[in-house]
């Protein structure tokens, strides 16, 4: 994209959202870990456009961090300095003491791309990277790794949860399922068998114990003792690869999933009952979704190869936000320095 | 020698000259492909090669375009020792905005290296810099590490000492250092221990020549340097053992849709040109050709390799043992081994791998290459695949979520990939068996998957195509005559490029193969009524199922899901080598390779980082 269509874009973007950032006290800054090359962009190849890590702190524009790779997946905040921030990418767990301003790759050339990177708010110098080959697990903040997947059979990891009450308690979508580990990654057990990839794994902002996970195949699945037992959610087809399910922070009942053909699906009930909110969009291939922390009712939607959207009605009604044509990995909301 | 070259130089300067931009070989009459004994002139004829395509991409240059100085003609220019200003110059413009990840770093090493004592401080640091402020990925592929960590390795090498503040990564000299030198030495562990997962590929070989080269050059380290050159040894024999004047023969990990079919037009001739003798180099020699001529004086091709590579005066067969790409999903195995076999006379060849999902996308399983005179637009070649695609197997192989990548590879340089048409990629519903220059390929696709067929590609350099009443299709390739059996009814398509496409639609079905020399018949009717006296059974229901009694008189049983067997014998390729045959022999696990040629042997021994050279009595 263009400078020029660019700075179209956010200005477009500001003119919208500007009414309801006015309104919030705002806390995070967004984070988009994007490409914007399109899908036919090769590593080695010249991109038209630069892909990675865009800022927004005003939620109307959105400037790019770093460098321009076309495989960046998520940013995750540093617990240990304010200004700081990791990232998961396919060159590696990637660690920025200022923002952006400056990078190391963490881990070497045996730990790649990372698709999954959670740190411990319990301990915070130990993060946890979902590797396509195992879990990597750093207890010194990246300096040292060691690969930590023992008990699990099929160890392609696309997703990891910490548990926010308990040190060491992390769950890890794979594979072949959900696994979860209660001392810090030293054992893993299945608690929740699937058939395909487990890609995304929450827990509630509003009750620990609640956590919601969205699969390949199995659908979305919920459990309500902390990860231990999971149950299929009523209502979401399982013919769909599901790539997100989101908590609203502001609505303890209110939830959202999206993925491949299966659109934006909103429970306002807690997961009990669903309605497609995908009208609006430009299409039914949603990457990613977000529920933005700081705005009540905000959702971010990433239609595939298509510009980001934004709904400040949970997906009733949405409008174009940033970029012209985007995949958006994933969007992270990092508190502020 | 030193004497001898600035004459070439000369030589091919005024070749170039002559026909403006022209390529001298590119463009010129075919080599003769007699082997050239004398040593002292097989390396001048390769220096004269070397010296051809620098002196022609450096000509590409024009002094009052800046924008016609790349990156490789200031590496053919400093190769050359010319215009180090200008260089230097255009050096300093271009390292503000790097581009090309991986594919920057390794030309950028080379005019790094190259230029260390031709190039100004001011370019010197704007490279410096650039080294700094941009972040090359690192890529997803075997080829992409070999470049990148060969690059990193050779450029901290350059840089010692320096802090993490220096470095696009932030890590120190060091840390690079220690880094790039394990992957390599890793690399370099599991080839030569399990096989190369990007095997044979007819394009990406360029991609590990010239690290390899650049390692054998550069290296400070002795060790790293013994490993650069012996590692370049492996990969020319592997190469050229699987080589029929200069053409990367068989199956290969990847292939790409032109190459397929005209069999020369491949990275892989330049190599053949460069270093054999044997054939010409295709267009801009092969684009990243002249990266390995800029540094290409400090290697001379083992004369055993050369043997291998251009005596073709008896038929052979040689067996291999190399490994998938990583699967990262739905296997319990991370690289399963792929068994290859290749039949090499001096008329065709007959190569193959045992079937199945070995790559994601660009694999070529099985074919047949005849010899022509000039491969230039000659599509000398006869194969068949399964057409098959499927998100969940490029998934095995990719890290990527699956919905959008099948439609995806298709911009990514694979545009037939979910093709039914398509030219490349495996199938894991073909299993496939090769004795001599015989080739049993049979199928058995499950209901319900997208293509259900087997589709022959029918080139339009073929002399004859006769559909016989015995259900064999009779072909002549150049000197080989080709017996092609489908197992299935089947109708005929043309196709874009030139020949036809034999369709067989029919998931329960397969292919036999059995290619003879043209010399070994009276006549082409003698040869019909061999293939048609030659004892076949088939029997499709409920599994596909040959037997077959060979021309070279062995009896195949084959059977979908089963072991092979030959004259009763159970074939199970568990047991095969690294290498077997008469000129490459290397035992799975053992880190080494043993090249034999007449009275020639030459030993690499990795274990010890050794090279052992005898000529036996």
């Amino acid at each position: 994209m263009s400078n020029l269509a660019t700075k179209f874009s956010a200005l477009l973007c500001a003119l919208v959202c500007v009414a309801g950032a006015h309104a919030a006290e705002v806390k995070h800054d967004l984070y988009l870990s994007v490409l914007l090359s399109g899908g036919g962009q090769i590593m080695g190849g010249r991109p038209p456009a630069k892909s990675g890590i865009y800022r927004s702190t005003d939620r109307a524009t959105a400037e790019h961090v770093g460098f321009g790779h076309i495989r960046i997946y998520n940013v995750a905040p540093d617990p240990a300095s304010p200004a700081g921030i990791y990232i998961a990418a396919l060159d590696g767990v990637i660690h920025s003491p200022d923002r952006g301003a400056t990078w190391r790759i963490l881990t070497g050339w045996n730990m790649t791309e990372v698709k999954g990177l959670a740190l411990d708010p319990n301990a915070p110098d130990h993060i946890y990277a979902g590797l396509p080959d195992g879990i990597g697990v750093s207890r010194d903040r990246g300096k040292t790794w060691a690969r930590m997947n023992a008990g699990i059979r099929r160890s392609f990891t696309q997703t990891i949860t910490v548990d926010r009450t308990q040190a060491g308690r992390v769950l890890a979508g794979t594979e072949q399922g959900i696994y979860l580990t209660e001392d810090g990654a030293q054992t893993w057990r299945l608690v929740l068998p699937t058939t395909e990839v487990a890609y995304d794994v929450r827990q509630s902002p509003h009750d620990p114990k609640i956590f919601f996970a969205v699969t390949a195949t199995s659908g979305a699945l919920w459990s309500a003792d902390a990860g231990r037992t999971w149950q299929t959610v009523a209502g979401i087809p399982k013919d769909r690869t599901l790539h997100n399910g989101v908590f609203d922070p502001r609505d303890a009942k209110r939830l959202a999933l999206c993925g491949w053909e299966a659109g934006v699906q909103v429970s306002e009930d807690g997961g009990r009952t669903w309605t497609d909110r995908t009208a609006g969009l430009p299409s039914r291939k949603i990457w990613s979704i977000a529920a933005d922390p700081d705005f009540p009712g905000r959702l971010y939607a990433s239609p595939y190869q298509a510009a980001v959207y934004v709904s400040d009605d949970f997906g009733r009604a949405w409008k174009p936000a940033f970029f012209e044509k985007a995949t958006v990995f994933n969007f992270s909301f990092v508190p502020r320095p | 020698m030193k004497l001898r070259r600035p004459f070439l130089v000369l030589l091919a300067s005024l070749l170039a000259a002559a026909v403006g931009r022209a390529q001298p070989s590119h463009a010129g009459p075919m080599p003769d492909r007699a082997p050239i004994a004398d040593a002292s002139l097989r390396r001048a004829a390769y220096l004269a090669r070397v010296d051809e395509a620098l002196v022609w991409r450096a000509g590409l240059a024009k002094p009052d375009n800046p924008a016609t100085l790349g990156l490789g003609e200031i590496a053919a220019k400093l190769a050359l020792r010319q215009d180090a200003a200008a260089c230097s110059a255009r050096l300093i413009e271009l390292m503000k905005a790097p581009t090309g990840d991986m594919f920057w770093m390794f030309p950028v090493t080379i005019i790094s290296h190259l230029g260390r004592d031709q190039l100004t401080p001011e370019a010197k640091q704007a490279i410096r810099a650039a080294w700094r402020n941009y972040m090359p990925l690192r890529g997803d592929t075997e080829n992409h590490w070999a470049m990148y960590y060969t690059s990193l390795y050779l450029m901290a090498q350059l840089w010692p000492g320096e802090g993490g503040d220096r470095w696009f990564n932030g890590k120190s000299s060091q840390e690079n250092f220690n880094e790039a030198r394990d992957y390599l030495v890793h690399w370099m562990e599991i080839t030569t221990t399990i096989g190369q997962g990007e095997y044979d590929c007819t394009h990406y070989i360029g991609e590990y020549a010239i690290p390899m080269l650049m390692l054998a050059s550069w290296s400070a380290d002795p060790a790293m340097r013994q490993r650069g050159h012996m590692m370049l040894d492996y990969v020319m024999a592997d190469f050229a053992v699987d080589s029929l004047d200069g053409i990367y023969i068989g199956a290969h990990a990847r292939t790409d849709d032109r190459t397929v079919l005209e069999k020369w037009n491949a990275l892989s001739s330049f190599f053949g040109w460069l270093m054999l003798g044997n054939t010409v180099p295709q267009a801009a020699y092969g684009g990243w050709g002249v990266y390995f001529t800029a540094a290409a004086r400090n290697y001379e091709l083992p004369e055993v390799i050369y043997r291998i590579g251009t005596d073709r005066a008896g038929t052979y067969t040689h067996t291999e043992r190399k490994r998938t790409r990583h699967r990262w999903r739905y296997s319990d195995e991370r690289n399963p081994p792929v068994y290859k076999t290749s039949y090499v006379t001096a008329d065709y060849a007959v190569g193959s791998d045992q079937g199945g999902q070995l790559q994601p996308i660009q694999q070529h399983s099985w074919d047949v290459t005849w010899s022509v005179p000039d491969p230039r637009g000659v599509h000398n070649t006869l194969f068949a695949n399964q057409p098959y695609w499927s998100a969940r197997d490029l998934m095995m192989y990719f890290t990527e979520k699956p919905d959008s990548m099948p439609g995806d590879v298709t911009f990514q340089g694979k545009p037939t990939y979910i093709n039914e048409e398509k030219l490349l990629g495996g199938s894991p519903y073909e299993q496939i068996f090769q004795q001599d220059d015989a080739v049993v390929s049979l199928t058995d696709v499950p209901a319900g998957v997208t293509f259900q067929q087997v589709n022959g590609f029918f080139s339009k350099d073929l002399a004859l195509i006769e559909e016989d009443a015995s259900g064999w299709i009779f072909a002549q390739g150049g000197r080989a005559y080709i017996a092609y059996r489908p197992l299935a009814p089947y109708e005929w398509r043309p196709l874009e490029v030139g020949g036809k496409r034999l369709r067989s639609p029919h998931g329960k079905n397969g292919t036999i193969m059995q290619v003879a020399a043209a010399r070994e018949f009276k006549s082409w009717d003698d040869f019909k009524a061999a293939i048609r006296a030659l004892p076949l059974t088939i029997r499709l229901e409920p599994t596909p199922s040959v037997t077959f009694t060979t021309l070279r008189g062995k009896t195949l049983v084959c059977t979908f899901g089963a072991l092979p067997s030959v004259n009763g014998r159970t074939v199970d390729r568990a047991a095969w080598k690294l290498f077997a045959g008469p000129y490459l022999n290397a035992e799975v696990g053992s880190g080494m390779l043993t090249m034999t040629h007449g009275r020639l042997e030459r030993v690499l021994d990795f274990n010890t980082l050794t090279i052992t050279d005898r000529v036996n009595r």
